[in-house]
C-alpha cells in the first residue's frame, strides 16, 4: 500500500490515457492527409496553416467555427445518446431536417409574443424529431427490424416529403421552394445584429448565433441526465448490456424508446435552431450532412457526452478552416472530410494504440487495474 | 539433490497491492513442485519474475546455484526457463511447427529451412511423448493439444526449468490425465516442473513437493506426501476450511416458492419443463440436482421472469407472479444469483456500484422522483462491499477489474441485502475457488437461517448434497422424486439423474409434488 495514487491525479491519468489514442489518430490522420495532398501536388504545411488560421485565426474565424460546431453539437449528443443505449441511430440527419421543419411551421403560422413563441418552436422542432425517430424504434421493437436500416430509409422518406412540404403547401410564393420566413419573435438572435453598434461588433462577417447557448444547455443536461438520473442509469446498463439490465428487471422497451426519443427530440432541436439563428425559412435542403457528421463526431469523441461536444467543436473548426481554404487557396473543402474520415478510420484500428499503452507512464493505470485482478479472496 | 530455482526476499508491488512480499521459493531439480494458494495469492506474479516478465523490486535469483540477474524474458530463457500461461500465446493459422519455431527459427539465407524446422519438431515431440502433428494449423486443434504445443515451444528452447500456470484449468479431465502423464515423462527426462494449481486433487496427484502462498506471502513447503488436502487447505486459507458446511437442521416456516404443472419451452421451441410442481418453504433449502441440459435453466429463467411459461404458474408467497415481469417478481421478494455471471449477473464494464444498485436503483431510498441519490447510492455501496467483504480498490471501479470470487461477491451481496424471501441460486460456485466458495456457501446457509426459501440449482453434486435440506432430480425436464437430504446417498442420486428410477430405489419415488 505504499504507493497510493491521490484520485485526482488518476482521474487525470485516466483521462490522458483514454484521449491519447485520439490525438495519436488525429496525428496520423493528418498525416495520410498530407501524403494525400502531396499526391495532388500542394503544399501541405500552406495548407494546414491556411486551414489552422481559418479555424482560429482570428475573432471571425472563432465565430463561423461556433457557428458550424452549433448544429454538430445537437446531432454529435444525439448520436451520443443512441449509441450510449446500444442504438445505431443513423437517422439524425432526418430527425435534424423533420424537426427544422415542424419548428419552422410553428415559427411562421403564429404570432405570439417571443416568451411563449420561442419555446414552442423549440419545442416543435424537439417533438418533430422524436416522432421521426419514433417509427424506426417501432418497428425494431415489435417487428425486430434493425434499426441501422430503418433509420436509413426514413432519412430519404424525410428528404422527399420535405421537398414536398415546401414545394406545394408551405410554399412561400409560386417562384421559389422555401417556407414563409419565421416570426421575428421567434428568432435566435445572431452576435452580430446584438453588437452591431458596438466599438469592436462580436461575429462581424458570421451568422453564429445564440443558438450555441442553447446547444451547451443541451450538453449540461444530458450529461446530467446520464449521470444523476433513474433514466441515464437505464439507458446506460442497457446500453452495456441487454442480459444484465433485464435480469435487474430494468424495462428494456422504454429504455430504448425513451433514448431513442431524446436522441431523435434533439436531433430535430439542432434542425429548428439552426433554422432560427441562421436561415429565418426553410430553404429545401438548407443543409445536408449535419447528421452524418454528428453521427462522426460522437465516434470521434468516444460516445461521451463531454467527448462528442469536444468533437463537435473541434469539427466545426475544422470546417470554418475549410471554408478558408476553399476561399484563400481554392481547395475543394471536401478534402477536410478526408482528413476527418482517416482519423476516425485511425480511431478505430484501436488496436494500433495499445503498442502506445505499453510505454510505462502511459500505463500506470492499468497496472492498476491488474493488480486488483489479482486480489481474489 | 541439487536446486534448480532458489528466489530469496522477492518483493513486487502493483499500485496499492503488494503481490510479492519478501517471498523465498526453492525447487530441487527433476521434481515436480506444486505452486499453490488462492487466486490472487501471488503465485503468477512469482513466476512472472522468474520468467522476466515483471522485475521485482527486491530479492535475489540463483539458477543451478548461480546467482543471476534476470532483466528480460529472453535472460530467463537462455537460462533454461519456459513457461507456459494459462491463456495461450499461439497464431491460431500458423502450423504447429511455425509455432514452435517462431522466433528461434532455422534459416539458410533469409528463407526458412522448413525441412529442418519439421524435423525438429518431430525429433522433440518424440523425444519426450508429446504426439502432435506439425502442420496442422493450430486452429483446429483441441485445447489440450494446444497446451502441448506451448510446452514443445519451450522444449524447442532447451528449457530444462518449466513453469505451467495453471495448466488443468481449461482441460478435461481426460486431457488432465494425459498432460499428467507428460509432466512425468518430462521429469524422467530430467526436467524440473513447477505446477501452479489452486485445485487440491491435483497436488496431491502429481506433485512431489507443494509450497502454498497466501496473500503474496510464502506459508510453507511441504512434501506431499506428508501432506494432506485439508492441511493445505487451510494453509492456503490461513484458517480451519469447512470442505463441507455446517448447518443446523432447517426450521421451516410457510410455503414461499410453489410450482404448479409448470411446462417452459426452451430456445430450440422443444418442451424443456414438462410439468413440474414443487414448493420450497421459508427457511429451507431445496436442491435441485440434475446433468446440465435437463431443463435447469428453463426452470429458473421460468421462476425469474425471463422466459415465458407454457402451462402452469408460479407463485410467490401466495401471489401468483406467472406473467409478471422480472422487476415485479423482485418486488414480491425474490431474487436470484444467476447461473451465467458474467452475461446476467453483471455488466463487467459498468462500475461495481452500478452492479450493486440495478435492482434497487428505482425507488427509495436510492432515488426520489427520477433522480438518483448519490449519497445513498455511495453509502449503500460502501456497506455492500465492507458486508460481504468484496476485495476492489473501490466502488467505483469497473467490475471487469475484480476476480471470478469477488464478482460474485458483488451479486450475492447485490442479491441478498435485501433479504429476500426467495433466493434462487443457480450454479452458484461454478468455478470459484475453495475460499469463495465457502463464503458462497456460508451466506446461502446463512439466508436460510434467516428465514429465506432457498432453490439451488447445481450440477455439482456434492454442493447439493452438503447444502441442501431437500433434493429434488431433474431429468428430461421432469422431477423424477423429492428426498430429505439425509437420506440421500450419492449414488440413489446419480441413478436418478441418470433417469433411473429403479423400484429398489423407495426413496427416490417420493412424491415430488403436494
Amino acid at each position: 500500500m505504499t504507493s497510493k495514487m491521490g484520485t485526482l491525479q488518476r482521474h487525470l491519468r485516466g483521462a490522458f490515457q483514454r484521449s491519447i489514442g485520439i490525438v495519436l489518430s488525429i496525428l496520423a490522420g493528418v498525416f495520410v492527409g498530407s501524403l494525400i495532398m502531396i499526391w495532388y501536388k500542394q503544399n501541405p504545411v500552406e495548407i494546414y496553416t491556411l486551414l489552422l488560421k481559418g479555424a482560429v485565426g482570428s475573432q471571425r474565424s472563432i465565430f463561423i467555427a461556433m457557428q458550424r460546431a452549433t448544429p454538430l453539437i445537437f446531432t454529435a449528443i444525439a448520436s451520443t445518446i443512441a449509441f450510449r443505449t446500444g442504438v445505431f441511430n443513423i437517422g439524425v440527419e432526418g430527425q435534424f431536417f423533420i424537426g427544422a421543419i415542424c419548428g419552422t411551421f410553428v415559427g411562421y403560422a403564429f404570432a405570439l409574443p417571443t416568451i411563449i413563441h420561442l419555446p414552442l418552436t423549440l419545442l416543435a422542432g424537439f417533438l418533430g424529431g422524436a416522432a421521426w425517430a419514433y417509427f424506426p424504434t417501432i418497428m425494431r421493437q415489435k417487428l425486430g427490424i434493425s434499426e441501422i436500416i430503418t433509420t436509413i430509409m426514413t432519412n430519404y422518406i424525410a428528404t422527399h416529403l420535405i421537398s414536398y412540404l415546401t414545394n406545394y403547401p408551405m410554399r412561400a410564393s409560386p417562384t421559389t421552394t422555401e417556407t414563409p420566413p419565421v416570426q421575428a419573435t421567434t428568432r435566435l438572435p445572431q452576435f452580430i445584429e446584438l453588437t452591431r453598434h458596438w466599438a469592436k461588433p462580436l461575429g462581424k462577417g458570421t451568422q453564429a448565433h445564440f443558438g450555441i447557448f442553447i446547444a451547451l444547455a443541451v450538453v449540461a443536461i444530458v450529461y446530467f441526465i446520464f449521470k444523476r438520473t433513474k433514466l441515464g442509469y437505464e439507458l446506460r446498463m442497457v446500453g452495456i448490456s441487454f442480459p444484465f439490465s433485464e435480469f435487474g428487471g430494468i424495462h428494456l422497451d422504454r429504455a430504448f424508446i425513451g433514448g431513442m426519443l431524446i436522441s431523435g427530440g434533439i436531433a430535430g432541436l439542432g434542425g429548428i435552431v439552426e433554422i432560427l439563428g441562421v436561415w429565418r425559412e426553410y430553404k429545401n435542403l438548407f443543409a445536408t450532412g449535419f447528421g452524418f457528421r454528428g453521427n462522426l463526431a460522437s465516434l470521434l469523441g468516444r460516445q461521451s457526452v463531454i467527448g462528442s461536444l469536444v468533437a463537435a467543436l473541434f469539427y466545426g473548426a475544422m470546417e470554418a478552416g475549410a471554408l478558408g481554404l476553399e476561399w484563400a487557396a481554392g481547395i475543394p473543402r471536401q478534402l477536410i472530410d478526408i482528413v476527418i474520415g482517416l482519423i476516425i478510420f485511425f480511431m478505430a484500428a484501436e488496436g494500433m494504440w495499445d503498442f502506445v499503452k505499453r510505454i510505462k507512464w502511459v500505463r500506470a493505470p492499468e497496472a492498476a487495474r491488474k493488480s486488483t485482478q489479482e486480489l481474489e479472496v | 539433490m541439487a536446486i534448480a530455482v532458489e528466489m530469496r526476499g522477492i518483493r513486487k508491488e502493483f499500485p496499492g497491492v503488494v503481490a510479492n512480499d519478501d517471498v523465498d521459493f526453492a525447487v530441487e531439480e527433476g521434481e515436480i513442485h506444486a505452486l499453490v494458494g488462492e487466486n490472487g495469492a501471488g503465485k503468477t506474479t512469482l513466476m512472472n519474475v522468474l520468467y522476466g516478465l515483471y522485475h521485482a523490486e527486491a530479492g535475489t535469483i540463483k539458477i543451478r546455484g548461480q546467482p543471476v540477474q534476470i532483466r528480460k524474458n529472453s535472460d530467463a530463457i537462455s537460462l533454461g526457463i519456459g513457461m507456459v500461461h494459462q491463456s495461450f500465446k499461439l497464431v491460431s493459422s500458423f502450423t504447429v511447427a511455425e509455432n514452435i519455431t517462431l522466433g528461434a527459427e532455422s534459416r539458410t539465407g533469409i528463407f526458412l529451412d522448413r525441412k529442418t524446422i519439421h524435423d525438429n519438431v518431430v525429433e522433440i515431440s518424440e523425444r519426450f511423448g508429446l504426439k502432435v502433428d506439425p502442420d496442422a494449423r493450430i486452429q483446429d486443434l483441441p485445447v489440450g493439444v494446444q497446451q502441448r504445443v506451448e510446452i514443445l515451444k519451450t522444449l524447442y528452447r532447451n528449457a530444462d526449468i518449466l513453469v505451467l500456470d495453471e495448466p488443468t484449468a481449461v482441460l478435461t479431465p481426460q486431457e488432465t490425465r494425459e498432460l499428467f502423464g507428460v509432466i512425468r515423462s518430462l521429469v524422467h527426462e530430467g526436467k524440473t516442473v513447477v505446477f501452479i494449481t489452486h485445485k487440491l486433487r491435483e497436488v496431491m496427484e502429481i506433485s512431489d513437493r507443494v509450497t502454498v502462498m497466501r496473500d503474496g506471502k510464502m506459508v510453507g513447503t511441504k512434501v506431499t506426501k506428508d501432506t494432506s488436502p485439508r492441511e493445505l487447505a487451510r494453509m492456503m486459507v490461513g484458517r480451519e476450511v469447512l470442505l463441507r458446511v455446517k448447518k443446523d437442521k432447517a426450521k421451516t416456516g410457510d410455503i414461499v416458492l410453489r410450482l404448479e404443472n409448470l411446462k417452459v419451452r426452451d430456445d430450440r421451441d422443444l418442451m424443456a419443463i414438462r410439468g413440474i410442481s414443487l414448493e420450497v418453504r421459508a427457511g429451507e433449502i431445496l436442491g435441485v440436482a440434475g446433468v446440465e441440459g435437463n431443463g435447469q435453466r428453463e426452470l429458473v429463467d421460468a421462476i425469474v421472469g425471463l422466459r415465458p411459461v407454457v402451462a402452469g404458474s408460479v407463485h410467490i408467497s401466495g401471489e401468483a407472479v406467472t406473467t409478471l415481469p422480472v422487476r415485479g417478481r423482485r418486488e414480491t421478494g425474490m431474487s436470484c444469483v444467476p447461473e451465467d455471471r458474467y452475461v446476467r449477473g453483471l455488466a463487467l464494464p459498468a462500475t461495481v456500484e452500478e452492479n450493486l444498485i440495478v435492482t434497487g436503483y428505482h425507488k427509495a431510498p436510492m432515488s426520489r422522483a427520477g433522480l438518483l441519490n448519490s449519497k445513498e447510492i455511495s453509502n449503500y455501496a460502501n456497506e455492500a462491499i465492507k458486508t460481504f467483504d468484496v476485495r476492489t480498490t473501490g466502488k467505483d471501479v469497473p467490475a471487469s477489474t475484480l476476480s471470478g470470487g469477488n464478482l460474485q461477491k458483488v451479486v450475492l451481496a447485490r442479491e441478498l441485502s435485501t433479504h429476500p424471501d426467495l433466493l434462487i441460486a443457480a450454479q452458484p460456485t461454478r468455478g470459484l475457488d475453495i475460499g469463495s466458495i465457502e463464503f458462497v456457501h456460508q451466506r446461502i446457509v446463512d439466508a436460510r437461517d434467516r428465514g429465506t426459501a432457498v432453490l439451488l440449482v447445481s450440477a455439482e453434486l456434492e454442493e447439493v448434497m452438503s447444502l441442501s435440506d431437500r433434493i429434488a432430480v431433474l431429468y428430461e425436464g421432469e422431477i423424477v422424486g423429492t428426498i430429505d437430504a439425509g437420506k440421500a446417498t450419492e449414488d440413489g442420486l446419480g441413478l436418478g439423474m441418470a433417469g433411473i428410477t429403479d423400484e429398489d430405489e423407495p426413496e427416490a419415488k417420493e412424491a415430488g409434488h403436494d
